[in-house]
């Protein structure tokens, strides 16, 4: 666990290096300005990863890290107003450019299966947006009717 | 997946130094908008860096092994998007309550997704590919829940890979159209479509009840908060829908339909049967 801690604190600084460079150059956010945040993302991510290991249930580390953030950004929650005013130093789009920079070098190496989806994934796609519009309305329509809001 | 070692990732510092350039590139570039008829086409860095760095790959900079190595980076920066994500609903935790059930229910329209999307998707061949792109939108959290549960070079991790894409791409451009489209061509009340306007990212959610207020300028206010709210309610509630219903209806309904055609398959051979 431990040896797991230190290489995932690693593999995320080096990740929060590239994000505070992406917030530097997009954002003009100087990266020691966003240094406090990074480090308070950094930390909420180590102990989602650490409960994925440590407790019995089947929910991914994604889902304890989405919680703590939320329960550390309550209002009512002590400190919090740091939470958010340094973590809101750092832009959602800072965080995604790196993440698309490292999976386009890693879909290379998937090209071939990439390419098979092709034309078809297009189409699915398509119904996949589709499909959840028109569902959110539909449901939407109904609720707001017996509402008397529409 | 096969694991690499997180050691022989962390001292990939040539995979790492490109990706900073990348990042730092990008970034400088900024972000460009294309309008097409009511919508637009958003131009992110985050694209180009996706392309060039898929580009790289093809150029002896990036080897098979550096590739392999880029993976890790994914899974655990998308760990920390998740937290950004996090500590932005918090703040908001009493707008999301007071937008009530009506919004929440709503949610479920994320399955009309997983009927439509995915006997379309096994039509057209797809296999365990089909998961990853139709339990959900396939916005970042989404990403998030496949690329961890399953890996990023799994066959569900290019299938939510390639509608994420798709929706990075168009989805601000597509919802656009169709919104305002629909919102005039159908029943439902504008003020539906405009809660329906909020399932995906913020830029879709702009995009499609722009287009609301363009077809009904009268109503401007009402489709802004209800676009608004069903946005953020997504946003918070989004992930723990695609874990605890979306997902496991959508590997259900999958294996349902494997399990048809191969008995169809056995019982048959061909193609008449």
């Amino acid at each position: 666990m431990l040896k797991s801690v230190i290489e995932w604190t690693w593999v995320l600084a080096i990740f929060g290096i590239a994000a505070l460079i992406g917030n530097w150059f997009g954002m003009d956010v100087l990266p020691w300005e966003a240094i406090p945040g990074m480090l308070i993302l950094i930390a909420v991510s180590l102990v989602g990863l650490m409960l994925e290991k440590a407790l019995p249930f089947s929910m991914p580390a994604v889902g304890y890290i989405g919680i703590l953030a939320i329960i550390i950004s309550l209002p009512w929650f002590p400190g919090s107003d740091y939470v958010v005013a340094w973590t809101s130093q750092i832009g959602i789009l800072a965080l995604a450019t790196p993440i698309l920079a490292y999976a386009g070098i890693s879909v290379g190496s998937n090209w071939a299966d990439f390419r098979k989806l092709g034309f078809r994934s297009f189409l699915v796609a398509i119904a996949v947006f589709l499909g959840t519009f028109i569902g959110s309305a539909l449901i939407a329509e109904v609720i707001l009717r017996w509402q008397g809001i529409i | 997946m096969e694991k690499v070692e997180l050691k022989t990732v962390i001292k990939d510092w040539r995979l790492h130094a490109i990706a900073f350039i990348l990042v730092a590139i990008t970034e400088a570039i900024g972000q460009f908008s294309i309008a097409v008829g009511p919508g637009v086409i958003l131009l992110l860095p985050m694209l180009y860096a996706f392309f060039l760095g898929l580009g790289l790959y093809f150029t002896p900079l990036i080897s098979e092994k550096n590739a392999k190595n880029a993976e890790p980076l994914i899974i655990l920066g998308v760990t920390l998007l998740i937290a950004k994500i996090g500590v932005t609903i918090g703040p908001q935790i009493e707008a999301i309550i007071a937008a009530g059930p009506a919004l929440l229910l709503q949610e479920l329209g994320n399955l009309g997704t997983i009927f439509l999307a995915l006997p379309l998707a096994v039509l057209l061949g797809f296999r365990r590919e089909s998961i990853g792109m139709t339990h959900s939108i396939a916005r970042e959290p989404n990403v998030g829940l496949i690329v961890n549960k399953f890996g990023f070079s799994s066959p569900e991790g290019r299938g939510v890979m390639a509608v994420y894409i798709f929706g990075t791409v168009f989805g601000a451009v597509f919802l656009g159209l169709i919104s305002g489209l629909l919102a005039t061509a159908t029943p439902l009340h504008p003020l539906s479509f405009a809660m329906a306007s909020g399932v995906g990212s913020g830029s879709m959610m702009a995009a499609a009840s722009g287009s609301l207020i363009g077809a009904y300028p009268e109503l401007e206010e009402q489709i802004v908060a209800f676009a608004g709210a069903s946005n953020l309610l997504s946003l918070s509630t989004g992930l723990y829908f695609s874990i605890f219903i979306g997902l496991p209806l959508t590997e259900k309904l999958y294996s349902i339909m494997m399990r048809r055609s191969e008995r169809k398959a056995a019982k048959g051979g061909g193609p008449n049967a």
